[in-house]
């Protein structure tokens, strides 16, 4: 059995050594919902089946949740009010925003109190004096950005769901995109945020300021997929829009020269704005689905993008175009207008659903390797999906080496999960033996938590969960996350035994 | 219970989320069940799991506009708006949705002379305000209009039901214009009274294929056969666009390929029409979901209006429905109105004077939060005539 | 030898950190000393005899250009991290004021050209330390970009050595620009900050400016005559030094009331909040609940206490 399909085994036992106390969780569960009830509107705490069941799941492969009461809440006092009423009734919580993860970060294990953060969606400020936007956890990442375009400033990252996520979700994964290259992932955009911490009590984490006293709990705290507490209120970083920009779409007859055109740009002292590959089977299906002139025939294209004044991108650009023609680019051509490259754009960030008319189904891999390995990781994970009699096609950010391969399958094939699985696994082992990490921008959530040994020693993750327990010591906020199963969080039997009395 | 939904379609959507900012009942509610991907999910969980209808099961599916935004969204081209009108049809024969008052509301339709006596009594009513505002029915329907009269058979422009009973000068409007491009144009009036749309999102499949079939019948007859139809209802277009689905006949096809939207159809005749006077004021396009996210044709819409109207704007609000959604606003208020408020607030940001829309639903239901609407073939008559 | 083991990863250490970890031990106070250019930030360490003293790994482990990281010992100095990154036409985002490298995480400021340089915080990619029990152990990972587990890196920067004794890290470089030039201006720094694209710096002592411009050579001119056309400007060598040693932290909006903020003479950076003083920032404390947090992650990190006694990062 492979590692992930050990993992939705595992939630599976899990869940399954819950029958004993069925009766006595639903005695427990309409004090709860009662309590959670009239501490918001009643039409904001969903107990129903549909509403357990629809927050039961994330936009990944991985079954197996088992969702609480779900609520609603539309202030921080109301979230505050449900992390308390949960505490005292010694439940666990899992934080939502439009779930769209894809490494099963928000699924709710052990029958959590689901808090969807979908109704806190005002931006609430935009100061321009500190470069901040003050706003609720359940803003749509591209919605923020079309507000601040026509005030000058844009909110850097823009992962390739920028359309749906939210600020909050893109907090708890510390989400990149194509821009972060250049620019920086979450981390580097967040200047401070209001958090309800697992025991109840809201504080401010960062500040405005410039150098904020003590710990960087606000950088420790992005990215923690869920567990140390929830966002509530963020102050985003915004950026300037660049006057200028252009787009470089070059095209090859190998995927090695497209990877040693990015290694060679980066090399020259250039750092792109972005830099993203598509391979040749992906580049059809974007074309076939958005037609912006991609070139059918080619083997990779490589999509460059410079930006900032007008006379230092013509040379940025020029440089790039002959580091290109030096590696053996077939064909280079520029965006002629903001349409040309806007289409491109479209078909790069749409390219997962453009794959997904070609199969029912497809596993999104979320790698990161050594930017010079990024060739010979590719031979790899191009021989590795045809051992398992597997479809891949691969799509990524090159600049930073975050591989993306998509196995694609049909679910309903017999015994396809298994080598869909094994296939996974083998491209994760592959990107960890290149010197590569286990995710550029997806989490660990359930997805990648087997695979934690790989990468770090008991002792690293021993002290990531003294991190952890920091902020959380009784394991309240999303547990069953990040840390493999064995250390304390992880195990979420743990929270039958505490504290006391609620499961009769 | 089986929802008799197509296995294959139903597996298509592999639940990215994509959708969701798409859909005008999420947008506003953020709640998960009012999502195309959670009424999918639902779908799946009935159908393939059996999972009980409940109450919130039946809400979920009866909260859904049927806008279709969601469906170019979908990288996966999951068919929702027939995974929808499907699971209604099935829901509607076991009699859990679409109550009996609301079929009997539906009778009129296909007969003109109910809905004239219907829509006389509805304008002397209104006029001693005994119908609710929350309905969405526009200021002043009309107590009587002048007919459409026959210029020819270059094209037949089909009429319909609400839309005949009660914006007849909208079809006049378009009547001149395809006039005046040198088009006969026969209004078809009685002969095709209504095109099914409402019946189909109402999940009454049997009145829909009856009424279609009835229409495909009466528009083939031989002086008819390949005459272009036009319509300009977006909603009505959408459906007589989907007779070769709904009633899987190659006859049905051939009708389906020969409707047009007014614009679609002027867009290609740009150069035949007078350019007249540009109207002067600022209007701002509004596009009905049924002509943008189904028929996909709402570009030609701009083609067309860019020709005639000097200060042309877009709305920042990617297409999202306004609400109004046939019969919605009148079913659904509560949820129609927060959908209408945020349509509200994205034109108001543009400031326009008009706002184009070429649906009539769409048009009365904005008109009823003091929006003042227009369909583009008025400003077209009034460029033209100068 | 506890830590030293295979991580499955390519993260393997060489005899000069196990001997650091070994050096670190498990037992007694201890502190890393570093070059003590910021000793005293934090509070001054405890001063019963008891504390030993030791030094981080020196020297450059591995520097990959095409990568743009630079593994290095804790103890090697800025200045060496700085002239290794230079000959392959690289800076890092640490400020070079005498130190070392983990002098400069360990107090988290950075450089006066953050706005350009970036933040010291986000250049650091991976971080090996000897935790309180002497045992290797490691965060983040070795690649320009990362989510995987928990970020102990961020942990670290700022943490004044009080969680553990940074061993050896991995930072990111960036190329260098190609052009620089420091300008002295005599408009308005809010005014010159809200219409230049990206500068690197901007200084303002309360009656001029100075700004520093980088980038492609006529990037840097295009910049510089915008600002020219808001207040006539010069080419200057150096902005000058800071008028004091304290360095308050302020929000960029509040610098524009900083003189009634700080007495005497200040030299205050635009849009970033970081001023210099003669006279030190009153203590900022923290708020209960993160004093809380805190307070656990020291008992967690350094159950014995024995961490960099006497230093509190909240004090810095």
């Amino acid at each position: 059995m492979s590692v992930l399909s050990s993992i939705n085994k595992n939630i599976r036992d899990r869940l399954a050594g819950r029958g004993a106390t069925v009766t006595a969780h639903a005695v427990a569960d309409e004090r709860l919902v009662e309590d959670l009830r009239s501490a918001l509107a009643p039409d904001r705490v969903r107990m129903d089946s549909v509403g357990r069941s629809l927050h039961a799941k994330d936009a990944s492969v991985f079954k197996g949740g088992v969702a609480g009461p779900t609520c609603y809440p539309t202030s921080t006092a109301e979230v505050q009010a449900i992390m308390r009423i949960s505490h005292h009734h010694g439940r666990a919580i899992v934080p939502r925003g439009a779930g769209t993860g894809l490494a099963g970060g928000a699924i709710p294990l052990g029958a959590p109190v689901v808090i969807a953060m979908t109704k806190m969606n005002e931006i609430l400020e935009v100061d321009i004096d500190n470069r901040v936007a003050w706003v609720e956890p359940g803003v749509v990442n591209l919605d923020l950005t079309r507000y601040l375009t026509p005030m000058g400033f844009h909110f850097a990252p823009d992962p390739s769901s920028q359309q749906v996520c939210t600020i909050g979700g893109n907090v708890a994964n510390n989400s990149g995109g194509p821009h972060c290259l250049a620019y920086g992932v979450t981390n580097a955009h967040v200047q401070a945020m209001e958090v309800v911490l697992p025991d109840g009590s809201v504080t401010m984490l960062g500040g405005l300021d410039a150098e904020p006293a003590g710990l960087d709990l606000r950088g420790v705290f992005i990215g923690s997929e869920g567990t140390l507490g929830i966002t509530t209120k963020v102050a985003v970083a915004i950026t300037k829009n660049r006057p200028a920009v252009k787009t470089l779409l070059l095209s090859f007859d190998s995927v090695s020269d497209a990877a040693n055109t990015v290694s060679g740009i980066i090399a020259a002292g250039i750092v792109p704005a972005a830099l993203e590959v598509m391979d040749h089977k992906i580049t059809v299906a974007v074309e076939n689905y958005v037609n912006a002139g991609y070139p059918r025939d080619a083997a990779a294209v490589l999509l460059a993008e410079v930006d900032g004044m007008e006379a230092g991108i013509a040379i940025d650009a020029g440089r790039i175009e002959e580091i290109g023609l030096a590696n053996g680019a077939t064909d280079v051509r520029t965006a002629k207008d903001d349409e040309e490259r806007a289409l491109l754009w479209k078909g790069r960030k749409t390219a997962f659903g453009a794959i997904a008319q070609l199969a029912p189904d497809y596993y999104l891999h979320d790698t990161v390797v050594p930017r010079s390995e990024l060739a010979n990781v590719l031979v790899k994970v191009y021989e590795i999906a045809d051992r398992h009699d597997l479809v891949v096609m691969n799509v990524f950010h090159a600049g930073d080496g975050n591989l993306h391969p998509l196995l694609l399958f049909d679910a309903r094939d017999e015994g396809v999960m298994d080598r869909v699985h094994a296939a996974g696994g083998e491209i994760v082992q592959a990107s960890l033996d290149a010197g590569g990490v286990l995710s550029g921008e997806h989490g660990v959530g359930v997805e990648k938590q087997g695979y934690m040994g790989k990468l770090f020693s008991d002792d690293d993750m021993d002290h990531q969960d003294r991190l952890r327990k920091a902020f959380d010591p009784t394991c309240r906020a999303n547990p069953g996350k990040v840390i493999p199963i064995g250390h304390s969080c992880a195990d979420i039997q743990a929270l039958r035994r505490v504290p006391t009395g609620v499961w009769g | 219970m089986d929802l008799k939904l197509d296995d294959d379609e139903l597996n298509t959507c592999v639940q990215c989320g994509l959708c969701l900012p798409h859909c005008p009942t999420f947008r506003v509610t953020g709640d998960e069940s009012m999502s195309p991907r959670g009424r999918i999910h639902l779908m799946r969980e009935v159908q393939l799991h059996n999972a009980p209808v409940t109450p919130e099961v039946v809400s979920s599916f009866e909260t859904c506009v049927q806008c279709r935004g969601c469906e170019p969204a979908c990288p996966s081209s999951v068919p929702y708006g027939h995974l929808m009108e499907r699971t209604r049809e099935t829901l509607a024969d076991e009699g859990i949705m679409t109550p009996r008052w609301q079929r009997l509301g539906m009778k009129p339709l296909a007969h003109p002379k109910l809905l004239a006596t219907g829509t006389k009594f509805l304008s002397v009513a209104q006029r001693l305000n005994l119908v609710p505002k929350r309905l969405g029915i526009s200021a002043e329907v009309p107590f009587r209009q002048a007919p459409l009269e026959v210029s020819g058979t270059d094209v037949l422009m089909f009429t319909g039901c609400v839309m005949d009973a009660w914006q007849r000068d909208v079809h006049q409007a378009g009547q001149t214009v395809l006039e005046a491009a040198g088009f006969g144009v026969t209004p078809t009036g009685d002969l095709a009274p209504c095109c099914g749309a409402l019946h189909a999102h109402a999940g009454l499949a049997n009145d829909t294929r009856s009424l279609a079939t009835s229409m495909m019948a009466a528009l083939s007859q031989a002086h008819f056969a390949d005459v272009p139809i036009v319509v300009d209802s977006a909603g009505c277009g959408a459906q007589m666009k989907d007779y070769g689905h709904l009633l899987g006949t190659a006859e049905a096809e051939a009708f389906s390929s020969r409707v047009f939207d007014i614009s679609e159809f002027l867009a290609d005749h740009l150069d035949k029409l007078p350019r007249g006077t540009p109207i002067a004021e600022r209007v701002a396009i509004q596009d009905p979901c049924h002509l943008r996210h189904v028929q996909r044709v709402h570009l030609a819409t701009r083609k067309v209006l860019e020709v005639f109207v000097d200060d042309l704007v877009e709305l920042d609000d990617d297409g999202l429905c306004c609400g109004a959604g046939g019969a919605y606003s009148i079913m659904q208020p509560v949820l129609a109105g927060q959908i209408r408020d945020r349509k509200v607030e994205a034109i108001d940001a543009k400031s326009p004077d008009l706002v184009a829309s070429s649906n009539p639903g769409c048009s009365m239901h904005l008109g009823a939060a003091g929006v003042p609407t227009v369909h583009p073939m008025e400003l077209v008559a009034r460029a033209i005539a100068g | 030898m506890n830590g030293i083991v295979d991580r499955g990863s390519q993260l393997t250490f060489g005899g000069a950190v196990r001997r650091f970890a070994e050096e670190v031990g498990s037992e007694g106070p201890i502190a890393v000393q570093g070059a003590r250019t910021r000793w005293s930030a934090g509070g001054a360490l405890k001063d019963d005899g008891s504390v030993r003293q030791v030094n981080a790994p020196t020297g450059i482990v591995q520097y990959k250009p095409d990568e743009m990281t630079i593994r290095v010992g804790a103890g090697t100095s800025v200045a060496d991290l700085d002239q290794a990154t230079a000959e392959a036409g690289q800076r890092s985002a640490l400020p070079d004021r005498g130190g070392t490298v983990g002098g400069a995480l360990a107090v988290g400021e950075n450089d006066r050209d953050v706005l350009g340089r970036g933040t010291v915080r986000s250049a650091v990619l991976q971080v090996s330390y000897i935790s309180s029990e002497g045992k290797i152990v490691s965060g983040g990972g070795p690649t320009v970009k990362n989510v995987s587990g928990f970020d102990l890196p961020r942990l670290m920067v700022g943490s004044l050595g009080t969680l553990g004794c940074l061993a050896e890290v991995i930072i990111r470089t960036n190329p260098i620009p190609p052009t620089s030039q420091w300008f002295r201006s005599t408009a308005d720094p809010f005014d010159l900050y809200d219409a230049l694209l990206a500068p690197s710096a901007i200084l303002w002592d309360g009656t001029a400016t100075w700004v520093h411009l980088e980038g492609h050579g006529a990037d840097v001119a295009a910049e510089a005559a915008r600002a020219n056309a808001m207040g006539p400007i010069e080419p200057v060598g150096e902005p000058p030094s800071p008028p004091g040693p304290q360095r308050w932290s302020l929000t960029p909006a509040g610098l524009r009331s900083v003189d009634t903020v700080i007495d005497g003479p200040f030299l205050a950076s635009i849009g970033v909040g970081v001023v210099w003083a003669v006279t030190p920032q009153p203590p900022r404390g923290l708020t209960q609940p993160v004093q809380s947090i805190h307070d656990r992650m020291k008992i967690l990190f350094d159950p014995t206490g024995r961490l960099n006694p006497g230093r509190n990062p909240a004090q810095k």
